[in-house]
């Protein structure tokens, strides 16, 4: 999996439009190194089957998947070295690349999840992770009881989040009635979106 | 050049080291405390936190700012006496109940540290009850709270209602991805902090300092 996080990525995520100042930039080379050394990807997507307690964002799908997508927890546990050692900058840096890297893995197991989909002959799909777009947060139980029999490395708290952190997972449903693709503006934040502005 | 200036430019240009020996060097040419501390160490982390506000500085530059304080004011604290104050406050902070996230607790946790408050930091996953017991044991000013996702927002308000409900003198900002002035409103905390340096000026303000 090419997880490969660019400098200009990395930098455009922490604010820099412009060129920064050396010494932020040889901190952001320093993470990227260590990024790659810390990063142990592991994934998984089951096709569902079962129409038995199914979340209602998958009813009425011709191909219904869940998938996960982890970083691993030598990434996170970087970052809480990193702070408890004092360096903060370096750790946020770390955790903002981190970000990014999960990001990128979930659109690999995304694109992949398309693939087998059309394979079987369904081209259109759309994906929502648990806790956003309307999918309750306790969905994460049922994507994860798909995949118990896959040695992932995610746990699920009490409260349904994933632990390593840096970990994606989401439900994927092909053909049917589709609802509309997404827009944010309807969120409340979206005049302030700092993602949004430093596109 | 002054050295309370050259403390002032440690601090601004987020130089640890030179931070230090400058302020190592002030006390042993007698400087006053009180400059070094107010016109040296905090000036400087005041314009830090409105230049980033400004966007003018982004996080790291701030962290890095934040550090060089910390390490002037630990040279600086044991000639005060125990009488004197000279953190703006204590801050008790959190992740709310049943939220893992930290990363922005603890950025806000060491740009408070570095702007002069006392913090107790409770990492993540703090009950309201936690919350309540820490502020008190340890005389806070201000409780700040923090969350990544709707579902643990609502713990934030069993915070606040706690304090209502045993008349505690608490303050309570909160902040996090999903959180506005709507919802601190909603639930009656006192201040919303839509980043770090909001949230640092609006506890500032909250505390008439």
């Amino acid at each position: 999996m090419n997880l490969q996080v660019s400098r200009e990525d990395l930098l455009k995520q922490i604010g820099y439009k412009d060129s920064p100042q050396p010494r932020l930039l040889a901190m952001v080379v320093e993470m990227l190194g260590l990024l790659e050394g810390l990063v142990e990807p592991r994934q998984a997507f089951r096709q569902i089957q079962d129409e038995k307690d199914l979340p209602a964002f998958l009813s009425g799908a011709v191909l219904k998947y869940a998938g996960a997508v982890t970083l691993g927890p030598k990434l996170e546990d970087k970052v809480k070295d990193l702070f408890d050692r004092g360096k903060p900058a370096e750790a946020y840096i770390l955790d903002i690349a981190g970000s990014i890297a999960v990001t990128k893995a979930g659109n690999t197991l995304w694109n992949e999840i398309r693939e087998d989909a059309a394979a079987n002959g369904s081209k259109k799909g759309l994906r929502r992770t648990p806790g956003c777009r309307g999918i309750d947060l306790e969905t994460q139980q049922w994507v994860f009881e798909k995949l118990a029999d896959i040695d992932l490395g995610i746990e699920l708290t009490s409260s349904y989040m994933m632990s390593p952190r840096k970990s994606v997972s989401f439900l994927a449903r092909f053909g049917g009635k589709l609802k509309g693709s997404f827009s944010c503006k309807g969120c409340r934040q979206y005049a302030d979106c700092t993602l949004r502005s430093s596109k | 050049m002054d050295i309370i200036k050259e403390i002032y430019d440690a601090v601004m240009e987020g130089k640890v080291d030179e931070a230090a020996s400058r302020v190592q060097q002030a006390l042993n040419a007698k400087a006053e405390t009180n400059d070094i501390l107010n016109k040296g160490l905090i000036a400087a982390m005041d314009v830090v936190g409105e230049k980033f506000g400004e966007g003018e500085l982004f996080i790291p530059q701030v962290l890095w700012s934040a550090k060089a304080m910390q390490a002037g004011m630990d040279l600086l604290k044991p000639h005060f006496s125990s009488t004197d104050r000279t953190e703006k406050g204590t801050v008790v902070i959190g992740t709310a109940k049943g939220d893992i996230h930290d990363i922005g607790k603890n950025l806000v946790a060491i740009m408070l540290e570095g702007s002069g408050f006392k913090v107790a930091d409770l990492g993540v996953d703090v009950t309201p009850e936690r919350f309540i017991e820490k502020a008190i044991e340890v005389k806070a000013d201000v409780i700040a709270m923090s969350a990544l996702l709707t579902t643990t927002m609502p713990s934030m308000g069993e915070v606040v209602s706690l304090i209502k409900a045993k008349k505690l003198p608490f303050k309570v900002i909160v902040g996090g991805a999903p959180v506005d002035q709507t919802f601190c409103q909603e639930i009656g905390a006192d201040a919303y902090g839509m980043d770090a340096a909001d949230g640092m000026r609006k506890i500032k303000g909250l505390l008439g300092r």
